[in-house]
């Protein structure tokens, strides 16, 4: 049905705006690298892609008279979802223009920022993209090609924008959500509210020096600890006795 | 190339408004530099160490070197770095200060830096406090939760987006190494604390109303506007002056009357309304109380200005007026400030009306002013405007300043007064306190409530000061002979 393929698109755009922000608040510090301004091109020629697509999809769907009450502001909804993906992702292109503007790579000395983080930002744009492996062919003029690339696509989704903006009439104050406060705490989310596994709760997380917060992450692990233990306990006790039978 | 979309802006032209951010951007490119910046060090967590960590110690002797100054002035410049959000405190992090030991320090990602000509959103806010929600489980800060209800509330028609966006963001985190996630958190935090301050956090961003113009562009002056400069500067020579020893001796004579009453210079009794969130400072000095405060009435006593411009010091004074049958003056005084301030319509009855009462001869309050000026007064009466009685006025206000005042300050209702009067004693509100003051802060009284009450008085007074008739209090004194 029309309403499952957009809500999977638009899933897959938040997915990408999500991994864009990421890579844009890596440029111009030392995580810098050739390899991120790649990956920031592929990850918004995908976004560009996965939003002309959204877009007819959703223009079609809207201009459909025919369409009953509760549809039409599903549609809205999904409308408003589209169009705040798009202007997140047109700010983060713009700022990505200015910062790759201010630290280019191709100088002799680099003035990047000395910010403490060191990893590199590959896993996140081959989520983006979805694929398992990042491949790499930049050429050497990457900043300065890359960056008129970019003011042109900068310039397009403006564009479009206001299109969707002059074209579609929805209201977007009259959307109501769906979700309630709070509902980022339960299961992950998507566009429909069918909810795909759990989230670990009791995973790693980021100790931060003052201590505060995370102390209710590890009671979980600490159930799961104690249950080993026991286990352990048990084998020893058995293999105890069995030792002691034997002699 | 740029696009001129007609797409309405339903954002503001952001714009830094900050001059100097080019030059504070220029010293942190120059400060972080691995050779020749400032030396960094390894945090060690508990199983990561994150590199890139330095000491405000570090910092300040750097500043100093480079700058040439002293310790504090590197000290202070320091702080502001920190402020603006150019390098952000570990350990402490909501107190945005420099300190000059081995607290340690990180310096910030370009993305946020102020700079950016992108205001710091609501909408990435709510985003920012969902993934937080998620990270803690559910324990925001106070405040923090106050602005996420706040936001659920008016952001509502975006909250799918925004928890999709969170949730999607958190997990697109994860995919990154341990010790940059810990880097990157402490980013954001760093940055949505100086964007959307706790309370009693001093951050340095100012944005205040839209200005068409960037203050951080370069602004290239012609020579029209120089020309229009050297002729401005040349006629500013020739103005005559004031000696400085008369406008200097003038200066240091008004900072020893007010310096005790300057809100900034000396502790404002109970206590600083902005500060404490406790309005009794307020209260206590309203137009219509009954008994003024010491400080109040001290100020009375500097001049007549002083004294008239404070409504309950008129007040007093008219009644020591009334004491001794001479409130014509001041009550000339009052209408003319009401046809200097009053509305075009009233003018030319307002007129007639003083004439007759003031000015006129054998008028019931006939002031005693000079000929030369009732002369020029009644014939600007003719046809009247908004400054018709200047000259009266000012001749009634120096009456008034070189004989009552000072009979005022003498007499027995001042110095009556002077003693009711209250002296509060100052509050000492412990951090709980305050907080618990913020949320109760009163709306205050209603403006519609603060009018009602001033016509109430207006009507009394106008009842109480209808013209003593002379000939009737004479014929009182003549029956009780």
């Amino acid at each position: 049905m029309g309403k499952e393929e957009c809500k999977t698109m638009l899933d897959a755009l938040n997915k990408v705006t999500a991994c864009y922000r990421h890579l844009v608040i890596a440029l111009g510090s030392t995580s810098d690298s050739q390899n991120l301004r790649e990956e920031l091109k592929r990850t918004r020629k995908k976004a560009q892609e996965l939003a002309v697509a959204n877009r007819t999809k959703l223009t079609s769907l809207l201009k459909d008279k025919s369409i009953s009450k509760e549809d039409r502001a599903e549609y809205e909804r999904l409308w408003v979802l589209f169009s705040s993906s798009m202007e997140l992702l047109e700010v983060d292109m713009k700022r990505s223009l200015e910062i790759g503007q201010d630290f280019p790579l191709k100088v002799p000395t680099r003035h990047l920022i000395q910010t403490g983080m060191t990893g590199s930002t590959t896993t996140v744009a081959a989520r983006a993209m979805s694929v398992q492996n990042m491949k790499y062919e930049a050429d050497s003029n990457i900043d300065t090609a890359d960056l008129r690339e970019l003011q042109c696509e900068i310039g397009q989704v403006s564009q479009m924008l206001e299109e969707m903006e002059m074209k579609v009439q929805v209201a977007p104050w009259a959307v109501e959500a769906k979700q309630e406060a709070g509902a980022e705490l339960k299961s992950n989310m998507s566009v429909g509210n069918s909810s795909v596994g759990v989230i670990s709760i009791c995973e790693e997380e980021p100790k931060e020096e003052d201590g505060g917060g995370g102390g209710q992450g590890s009671g979980l692990g600490s159930i799961c600890a104690v249950l080993v233990f026991i286990v352990i306990v048990g084998v020893a006790l058995v293999l105890g006795y069995l030792v002691i039978n034997m002699s | 190339m740029t696009i001129r979309t007609t797409r309405p802006q339903r954002d503001q032209h952001y714009r830094p408004r900050i001059h100097c951010l080019k030059k504070v951007e220029a010293l942190v490119v120059e400060m972080q530099d691995t050779k020749s910046g400032v030396k960094g060090s390894e945090q060690k967590l508990n199983v990561t160490s994150i590199p890139h960590v330095i000491t405000g110690k570090d910092i300040v002797t750097w500043i100093v070197n480079k700058m040439k100054n002293n310790t504090e002035e590197a000290q202070v410049l320091g702080t502001m770095l920190v402020a603006y959000g150019y390098i952000y405190p570990i350990q402490n992090h909501k107190k945005l200060v420099l300190c000059n030991d081995a607290s340690l320090y990180r310096f910030q990602t370009p993305y946020f830096w102020p700079t950016q000509r992108w205001a710091a959103e609501d909408s990435d806010y709510a985003i920012y406090l969902a993934k937080r929600n998620i990270r803690k489980k559910g324990q925001l800060e106070p405040y923090e939760q106050a602005h996420y209800n706040h936001l659920h509330k008016w952001l509502n028609h975006k909250w799918d987006f925004i928890v999709m966006q969170a949730s999607e963001q958190h997990k697109a985190g994860k995919e990154r190494l341990k010790s940059d996630r810990v880097v990157l958190d402490c980013q954001e935090r760093a940055y949505w604390i100086i964007n959307r301050p706790p309370r009693r956090t001093h951050s340095a961003m100012d944005t205040g109303p839209e200005r068409l113009l960037d203050p951080s562009s370069d602004e290239k002056i012609t020579f029209d506007q120089y020309r229009r400069m050297n002729i401005f500067y040349q006629q500013t020579i020739m103005r005559s002056r004031v000696k400085s020893s008369v406008s200097l001796g003038a200066l240091v004579k008004y900072v020893t009357t007010y310096k005790n009453h300057d809100p900034f210079l000396a502790p404002c009794l109970p206590s600083n309304p902005w500060q404490t969130d406790n309005d009794a400072y307020w209260t206590m000095n309203m137009r219509s109380v009954d008994v003024p405060t010491k400080m109040r009435v001290e100020r009375w006593s500097f001049s007549l200005y002083e004294l008239l411009v404070d409504l309950r010091g008129r007040d007093d004074f008219k009644i020591f007026l009334k004491k001794e049958f001479s409130g014509e003056n001041l009550a000339f005084w009052e209408a003319a400030e009401e046809l200097k301030w009053g509305t075009a319509s009233s003018m030319s009855a307002k007129a007639e009306t003083i004439f007759k009462t003031f000015l006129a001869p054998g008028a019931p309050r006939w002031i005693n002013i000079d000929g030369r000026t009732m002369g020029l007064t009644v014939k600007g009466l003719e046809h009247p405007h908004r400054y018709v009685l200047e000259a009266a006025q000012t001749h009634v206000f120096l009456l008034m300043k070189k004989d009552t005042f000072f009979r005022y300050l003498k007499s027995p209702t001042y110095k009556d007064i002077q003693k009711k009067a209250l002296s509060p004693e100052a509050h000492n509100f412990s951090p709980a306190q305050l907080e618990q003051n913020a949320q109760n802060r009163s709306p205050g009284i209603h403006p519609i409530i603060l009018w009602q009450q001033e016509e109430v008085e207006k009507a009394k007074a106008a009842a109480a000061a209808a013209p003593i008739d002379v000939k009737a209090m004479m014929s009182k004194v003549d029956r009780k002979k």
